[in-house]
């Protein structure tokens, strides 16, 4: 090793074992010692959907579209969480990094910006996956709302839903300029995003302009292709393309105005 | 892996006198102020080189230069040959930066951190090895927020040490520190230089460059003042001796004294600072005047005067110009 030292110089570095790999294992496990994010991220919305399910009609109203609350809600939960996880928790933690000196520590060091965001990226679709399923599961079996059988189409869609978030996320973390103002920003961009997902009114109950414009905002995008693929219909082209433009120019500004400083 | 002690002493075997680093007419502006202004500096393999200078003289700006943190404005570097912005990673890999002030997520295990960092790197230190090193070993297991001052410095040196890095760059390593733990950890930093390794030292406390580094450039508004040995850069100014005079003395006569550079009444002291003989001069006068200096002590001038004198130097050089250019 010694004399490869003072003689490497100048040759191009060996290549790098991973570093991505640690860092998403210790990012995991720094995630698994926020009780709170636990809780919101994977308790709260099984919880809601046992409440749900539990408590309101198991007949079909005209003015879901004739589905079950729980078969339009359920969805909506699913948004709920990987909304969170996505645009609260991950630029929380990135904007803090900053605010601490760790991202800045992080440059000095060959691991790179590209695998920093990646170990975050792949933990938000991660465990998004996880409550994705778990969320399907408990729907399915407690309150028999059908398993995708669009399958392809089902996990196209949600998979293309997380990742526009999770870039969203990064976007936030990018451009924010401490964790107050990525609170903030990831607030703020909370709510419209949850109400065009129909948190608050189902997508049924829209007027025609609103359910226009939902169906251009991710979120909007995903839930119709997600309850579609319930029924087994292939999730909308257009849901399919507004979800995937997102996560394309969000990745693209995040990395392009991505700082470690402050 | 080969054990770390074994690496780093091959490395002093090298030609110890060629130069690792080498910063040529260094400039970087921040709007209107040129926070670095034409430093240039040249840093031997194996010493600990120290960066002084009063806050905001460019020292940190400096040595984020080097590091490849930060791009100049103009002027030229090269680390191990190598160009921090050019050949970023490869310069990232042989060089090893404690930042000022920047810390860990507060959950964070001293293992761990020590664990993940040594993943970024091709060929890393045992993250035993170092923690038994720096008395970290105890610590292993509790989190980055529940560390005292001491500790998180340590752990910020073992994480700068953590890629077997050729050249370490320290910023305001003991700042915060109680003196025993500056103590502790100045012979940290004696042991990691035994190894083999250079050390760029950034900070503004003289006794702190006295006792560590072989050489030390003074930094001031952007610009470098002095560089030498500390020892040197003391002896410049030369000797200061001081005494209570019965009878009182004639402050002239002492003035009139070849090598004698400046006289002052102190709280009833004599103060005589000069250069060269100027001791054997004021005693030679105080026998020939039959005067009993009382009290009497001499000194040589430290690393912590040349820093005044040179910086208030500076500032009136400053002061002159600008007036200058106000007329």
């Amino acid at each position: 090793m010694t004399t490869a030292v003072s003689s490497s110089a100048g040759k191009p570095p060996q290549q790098r074992r991973g570093g991505f790999p640690s860092l998403t294992l210790v990012e995991l496990r720094l995630l698994a010692r926020e009780p709170m994010i636990m809780f919101w991220a994977l308790i709260f919305p099984v919880g809601l959907l046992v409440v749900l399910g539990s408590s309101t009609s198991s007949k079909p109203q005209h003015s879901y579209g004739g589905l079950r609350f729980i078969v339009v809600y359920t969805p909506v939960l699913m948004m709920f969480t990987v909304t969170l996880l996505a645009l609260s928790a991950m630029p929380a933690t990135l904007a803090s990094y900053r605010d601490k000196g760790y991202l800045k520590r992080l440059s000095t060091t060959p691991v790179g910006a590209l695998r920093l965001l990646a170990a975050q990226l792949s933990i938000v679709v991660g465990l998004s996956i996880i409550v994705v399923v778990l969320i399907m599961l408990v729907s399915h079996f407690a309150y028999n709302v059908p398993l995708p059988s669009q399958v392809i189409g089902f996990i196209l869609a949600i998979l293309l839903t997380m990742t526009a978030m999770a870039s969203l996320g990064l976007l936030v973390a990018s451009l924010a300029t401490s964790q107050r103002v990525a609170g903030a920003i990831g607030g703020i961009l909370f709510f419209p995003l949850m109400f065009f997902a129909g948190l608050w009114v189902p997508q049924q109950q829209m007027g025609s302009t609103l359910r226009a414009i939902s169906q251009y905002t991710p979120l909007g995008a995903a839930v119709p292709s997600i309850t579609n693929s319930d029924f087994g219909i292939w999730p909308g082209t257009t849901h399919l393309i507004v979800l995937a433009a997102y996560t394309l120019v969000a990745l693209r500004i995040a990395t392009r105005f991505f700082r470690w400083d402050r | 892996m080969e054990p770390m002690s074994t690496t780093m002493s091959d490395i002093t075997t090298d030609t110890t006198t060629d130069t690792v680093i080498a910063v040529d007419d260094l400039r970087v502006r921040y709007g209107a102020t040129l926070a670095v202004d034409g430093v240039s500096l040249a840093i031997r393999r194996g010493e600990i080189f120290g960066i002084l200078g009063p806050n905001g003289a460019g020292k940190t700006t400096t040595v984020e230069c080097i590091g490849g943190l930060r791009t100049p404005d103009s002027g030229s570097i090269s680390v191990l040959g190598l160009d921090p912005r050019r050949d970023r990673d490869a310069v990232r890999e042989r060089l090893g930066i404690q930042l000022q002030s920047s810390e860990l997520p507060d959950k964070l295990r001293v293992g761990e951190a020590l664990e993940l960092f040594a993943a970024f790197y091709p060929e890393p230190a045992d993250p035993a090895q170092l923690m038994e090193m720096l008395g970290l070993t105890e610590k292993r297991t509790t989190r980055f927020a529940n560390l005292s001052g001491g500790q998180r410095q340590r752990l910020s040196i073992a994480l700068a040490l953590i890629g077997r890095p050729q050249v370490a760059i320290l910023d305001e390593l003991t700042t915060g520190l109680d003196p025993q733990s500056r103590r502790e950890t100045w012979k940290l930093i004696e042991g990691i230089r035994d190894q083999g390794l250079t050390v760029i030292l950034v900070t503004h406390f003289m006794e702190e460059a006295e006792y560590l580094c072989d050489r030390v450039a003074l930094l001031h508004h952007g610009r470098i003042r002095a560089i030498d040995t500390p020892a040197n850069l003391g002896a410049g100014l030369g000797q200061r001796i001081s005494f209570r005079a019965t009878p009182a003395l004639d402050l002239e006569q002492l003035r009139a004294l070849p090598d004698v550079r400046a006289v002052n009444e102190q709280g009833g002291r004599v103060v005589i600072e000069g250069s060269g003989d100027v001791v054997a001069a004021v005693i030679a006068l105080l026998v020939q005047e039959r005067v009993v200096p009382e009290q009497t002590r001499v000194e040589q001038s430290t690393l912590d005067d040349a820093f005044v004198a040179l910086t208030s130097e500076a500032d009136a050089e400053l002061a002159a110009a600008s007036s200058a250019e106000a007329r």
